[in-house]
């Protein structure tokens, strides 16, 4: 059930490649987060969402310190080894200080133009919105010069319509995956989300209802297993998640930027499109990248590890990410007071050996296991 | 550093001010950063504490160690700003200078010099179960706009309540226009000292301007801010006009880009004068100096003038405009090189350097050379790897003719 998406995350660029072909429509890589692809799809662009890669690092040394993280590092070394030749375009949101600066760095180093749809953190409704607005206003040209084409009120509504199908389907595929641990592997369901970064829309909509209607066949599988809650921005390097199909652990939900950040988000809403895109941004799942304290990260953790019925959280830590670094000693405090189980691994992209990683999740795996 | 008279005034100054910061029952206290528009808590008579001046003293006298590891126990990654960590481990430890800050009783925090202070402030607000009042600025990718400053007054205007409802009494407008234009007025003496480094010798440099920053961040917008800097400013110009440099001889000028390494001052102190180098200026020194290029009489709406001012600071502008900026220092202070400093605990400072540092030379025609070290962690230092690049930095510049 799992081979197509499979096939497409071991054929990244030919799957581009071939949808740009049939689709006609310029690829505009989406980097991380929260960067609505509905106002490229509307905007006839073919969104492509770039979370980093597992490429060996060399030319981007030269642009980045090695301080910074392997997903701003493995980005740029695509763009510099031509390995995103199809990509006419880039869209970035302000979600840390590495990111505004690395728009920054495309902007001298290469001609691809950019757009950014800068997130306002202000408590202030008045400036969020009117800032927003014009924000908006900005991506909406900038989006409409590289693809050439209007933005509508019917394309947008088509767009939303379509970006906030891909959401519930995937929506629906996490709630199997609480309510049937152990029906997926876990590399399998990573795998199914992370072929949607490359794939229109519409197809990718086509493979997951697909893919629900046969999972729906079959029952929740016998036998216990350890049931976790990841948390982290990424949720790569996918290949982590043999060990824990490997170990039999059933990851029963997560907490990652590009996974149930952005899934949980409902439809866009078009008709308000200031109103649309603030509640896009900030809501419902909180993020360590986005400031809100209307919506705490602390109970909300809490309240999913419950509902999930999950033995405890491992924080996923891509390294030199200081947003989730810098929330994730008191998250941990804050678990352990409620008698939740906790711990974090240290993960780079462009790891090729996982034995430490290995070992760490076996000794916690054994830890929670009692 | 350079023997200024004026040192003891300052000294006094900052010790009255955390003596009082730390004694007073009356005034309330927030937790500042160091690009926030300060100049509103002075005018509701709040004092303002900067968790980031207080982790470079720590540094300074060589604490900061402890403190981070400290910190790095309660779970805090080596990742995070130095900053921070030293930040968090003094106030888990009561240690440092002083034994450590009073309490906030409230924060205020501008995302002008950063993102990750949203981050770190977030901590203490859980930390101390205080208020958090954020003034966004956003990046300056494309210069300063309409709907930039728009968006920065309407949040001042909040502010202000904020405040307002905060102490119980409503916020005084006519006392922030006075304590505006103290700011300015201190802020005005500041960038006249900074460019009195034109001169050659430079009768001040860099590292004396890291030394003599304290009162333009933490009190600029007070009578005694102006006062010292106006004390210490006829004292450089008397040396400038006297042709009297910080070092005894001065071969080589050269930009400073970046916060200073505090945990080193001395000995990058004792280096640079063996080498005959000075550190002219420093894009971080000027910044608070920058504050005076929007005078209070050149708007009509001192909230317009307040954004535009906390907007357009160095560290919050896209490369191109970053480029032609280091690009005037340099020929406006006669350069003949600059040290870019890519600091691990700073990003938005420093990342993109190895970018701006190739076109800077390029457009200028001189050399520049990036050291890898960090604003407070003395453990990701190392002086031969230091020493030895800025060796030979200093080996490939043409002298001052």
């Amino acid at each position: 059930m799992f081979k197509p998406f499979h096939e497409v995350v071991s054929n990244v660029s030919k799957t581009i490649l071939k949808h740009e072909k049939e689709l006609g429509c310029p690829v505009i890589g989406v980097m991380p987060a929260y960067f609505p692809m509905e106002l490229i799809d509307a905007a006839g662009g073919y969104p492509v969402q770039l979370w980093g890669n597992n490429l060996p690092l060399g030319k981007s040394d030269a642009h980045l310190q090695t301080y910074c993280c392997s997903v701003a590092r493995s980005v740029l070394e695509l763009e510099l080894i031509g390995g995103a030749k199809m990509v006419k375009a880039y869209a970035f949101t302000s979600l840390c200080d590495t990111l505004i600066n690395l728009r920054e760095i495309y902007r001298r180093l290469f001609p691809k133009p950019t757009v950014e749809l800068s997130i306002p953190f202000t408590q202030t409704v008045e400036a969020r919105r009117t800032y927003l607005k014009s924000v908006i206003r900005s991506v909406v040209k900038g989006l409409e010069e590289i693809t050439g084409q209007r933005i509508t009120p019917d394309s947008l509504a088509e767009a939303a319509h379509l970006h906030g199908r891909t959401r519930a389907l995937q929506r629906k595929l996490y709630e199997i995956r609480r309510e049937k641990p152990g029906l997926m592997k876990n590399h399998d369901f990573y795998t199914a989300t992370k072929a949607g970064f490359f794939l229109p829309a519409a197809l990718y909509n086509e493979m997951l209802e697909d893919l629900l209607e046969g999972l729906d066949k079959f029952p929740a599988p016998e036998g216990k297993g350890l049931k976790l809650l990841l948390s982290g921005l990424v949720f790569d390097p996918i290949e982590i998640y043999k060990i824990f199909d490997e170990l039999g652990v059933h990851i029963v939900d997560d907490d990652f930027a590009n996974g149930w950040r952005t899934v949980s988000k409902e439809e866009l809403q078009v008709e308000n499109l200031v109103q649309g895109i603030t509640e896009f941004l900030f809501n419902p799942a909180p993020c360590c990248c986005v400031y809100n304290p209307d919506n705490d990260r602390h109970p909300y953790l809490v309240d999913k590890v419950k509902k999930a019925g999950a033995d405890g959280v491992l924080f996923w830590y891509t390294k030199f990410c200081e947003p989730d670094a810098f929330d994730r000693p008191q998250l941990i405090n804050r678990l352990k007071e409620m008698d939740i189980l906790a711990a974090s691994i240290e993960v780079e992209l462009s790891m090729t050996s996982f034995d430490a990683v290995k070992t760490r999740i076996s000794a916690f795996c054994e830890i929670a296991e009692g | 550093m350079t023997e200024f008279k004026a040192f003891s005034k300052m000294k006094e100054l900052m010790t009255n001010y955390y003596i009082e910061a730390k004694t007073t029952k009356e005034k309330p206290i927030a937790w500042i950063t160091s690009g926030a528009p300060v100049e509103f808590l002075f005018a509701m008579d709040i004092i303002p504490i900067y968790p980031e001046n207080y982790a470079a003293m720590c540094a300074a006298n060589h604490q900061s160690i402890e403190l981070m590891e400290a910190a790095e126990a309660a779970g805090f990654s080596q990742d995070i700003c130095a900053y921070a960590r030293t930040d968090f481990g003094a106030a888990m430890t009561q240690g440092g200078p002083a034994g450590g800050l009073p309490p906030p009783h409230f924060l205020l925090c501008s995302t002008n010099i950063c993102k990750t202070v949203i981050k770190w402030y977030e901590v203490l607000a859980r930390n101390y179960n205080v208020p958090l009042f954020i003034v966004d600025t956003p990046f300056l990718h494309n210069g300063l706009t309409k709907d930039l400053i728009d968006y920065t007054v309407t949040q001042f205007i909040a502010l202000e309540s904020f405040l307002g409802n905060f102490l119980g009494r409503p916020f005084d407008r006519d006392r922030l226009t006075k304590v505006l234009s103290l700011s300015r007025e201190a802020a005005d003496y500041w960038k006249k000292i900074l460019y009195l480094g034109k001169t050659i010798p430079s009768p001040f440099n860099s590292l004396d301007s890291f030394i003599h920053l304290g009162p333009i961040v933490t009190l600029r917008g007070t009578r005694e801010c102006v006062d010292y800097y106006k004390l210490l400013y006829e004292e450089v110009a008397e040396r400038a006009q006297k042709k009297i440099g910080s070092i005894s001889e001065e071969r080589y000028r050269v930009l400073w880009d970046n916060l200073p390494i505090w945990f080193k001052m001395r000995r990058l102190e004792r280096f640079f004068e063996e080498k005959k180098c000075t550190l002219v200026v420093t894009t971080y020194a000027n910044s608070w100096g920058g504050l005076s290029n929007f005078q209070a009489n050149e708007m009509n709406d001192p909230y317009e003038l307040f954004a535009a001012s906390y907007l357009n600071v160095y560290i919050n502008w896209g490369f191109e405009n970053r480029i032609k900026y280091l690009s005037q220092l340099i020929d406006d202070f006669s350069l003949t090189g600059f040290i870019m400093h890519s600091n691990r605990s700073c990003k938005p400072y420093s990342v993109g350097m190895y970018c701006l540092q190739g076109e800077v030379s390029k457009l200028t025609g001189k050399p520049g050379v990036i050291i890898e070290a960090d604003q407070n962690d003395p453990r990701v230092y190392s002086d031969a790897q230091v020493e030895t690049r800025l060796e030979a930095f200093i080996e490939s510049m043409e002298p001052v003719s």
